[in-house]
């Protein structure tokens, strides 16, 4: 395995898995961002910017937590009661070893976005379309992992994503043409990538029934870069998210497909493969 | 049991479980996964099923992509060998 990348103009390491991104590998992420903006408008699909908080309820709809708990961030915030503030302040708010030490908290019911395309799917939760409909949306991700690696592996990243809602057709239709769009883009530049089958990281996978549905009825496929890092993802989610959110297509629960873009990731197959100043290729 | 009282069997059994089957459905090619007549909390369900039908249990090495996607497949994956 290549050794983490830490000396990359651009880049600046936050060991807690965050990175700080400036000047030229800004100027990537943005360049990236733009060439799956345009993959987007393609579709037809308006940008939505949500919020980084997403109620717990929406993601206990869809049985997450029981599914993803080792990856969920929660905001916290004191018990604004004044007794228990002044418990706080009067105590060592913040130790030597940069642990907060809070006092009553104030119940949490929010979670950190754990993936971008859900604010979507409650976003339009309730809606009736009479067609296939597209939408994008860009968000910082929030996932809590036992490592971390620069650009590969972060407690936050980048995330953008494309979605399709409408019939089964649609979906499949939807995630074959953006799959045929990345490989001429990628085939064009000149990066090592295959897709590969794949599972979601579930809590306990063999007592998860969503487990061993993907692997007899394959529905993700990762993009991997020299065959060890995913840089996108295609989703099938049949009427997943259409029945827990109320989504209909023509009487029937909208079938959703999405295909998603790790922004860091793609920075990190970049510099592997062209090195940490460029020339980086064009993105036609 | 003959090979098509076998997928009646789990023609029966899908039905039985899927009150909004149309009549008729599923043939034994119709993508049962696809049209949401089997979804992930029945496949566990089914799989014993399975293993009660043929009277033998399933090598867990052989749930693979596809082997749900029709009866034809599940027959010809569980039963058919």
């Amino acid at each position: 395995m290549d050794a983490p990348l830490v000396d990359v103009p651009g880049l600046r390491w936050i060991p807690n898995g965050q990175s700080v991104l400036y000047g030229p590998l800004l100027e990537l992420a943005d360049r990236l961002d733009r060439r799956f903006l345009g993959w987007a408008a393609d579709w037809g699909a308006p940008d939505h910017r949500f919020p980084t908080f997403l109620p717990a309820t929406v993601l206990e709809r869809i049985d997450w937590f029981r599914s993803f708990p080792q990856h969920a961030t929660f905001p916290a915030s004191l018990d604004a009661d004044d007794d228990n503030l002044a418990a706080f302040t009067d105590g060592e708010p913040v130790d030597g070893e940069g642990r907060v030490h809070p006092t009553r908290l104030a119940a949490i019911r929010d979670v950190l976005t754990p993936a971008a395309c859900y604010h979507l799917y409650d976003h339009h939760r309730g809606r009736r379309f009479d067609g296939p409909r597209y939408f994008t949306t860009r968000n910082t991700c929030f996932r809590r992992e036992t490592h971390y690696v620069p650009l590969e592996r972060q407690w936050s990243f980048n995330m953008r994503e494309i979605v399709c809602m409408g019939t089964a057709d649609e979906a499949r239709t939807f995630l074959e043409k953006a799959t045929a769009d990345v490989d001429r883009l990628v085939a064009g530049i000149g990066l090592p990538l295959r897709w590969e089958q794949a599972n979601d990281p579930f809590f306990r996978a063999s007592k998860n029934p969503a487990y061993l549905m993907q692997q007899i009825d394959p529905t993700k496929f990762e993009l991997m870069f020299d065959d060890r890092l995913a840089i996108a993802s295609t989703n099938l989610h049949h009427d997943h998210f259409g029945r827990a959110f109320d989504i209909e297509r023509d009487g029937e629960p909208v079938r959703t497909a999405c295909i998603a873009f790790g922004i860091e990731r793609w920075l990190s197959a970049f510099v592997h493969r062209f090195g940490p100043t460029g020339p980086w290729p064009d993105l036609p | 049991m003959t090979g098509a009282e076998e997928r009646d069997a789990l023609r029966a059994w899908i039905r039985a479980h899927n009150p909004d089957v149309p009549p008729g459905e599923p043939a034994d090619d119709t993508p049962i996964i696809e049209r949401r007549y089997l979804t992930s909390l029945q496949v566990a369900d089914l799989l014993l099923y399975i293993e009660e039908v043929r009277q033998a249990p399933v090598d867990p090495r052989r749930l693979k992509a596809g082997v749900f996607k029709s009866i034809d497949a599940i027959h010809a994956t569980f039963f058919a060998s």
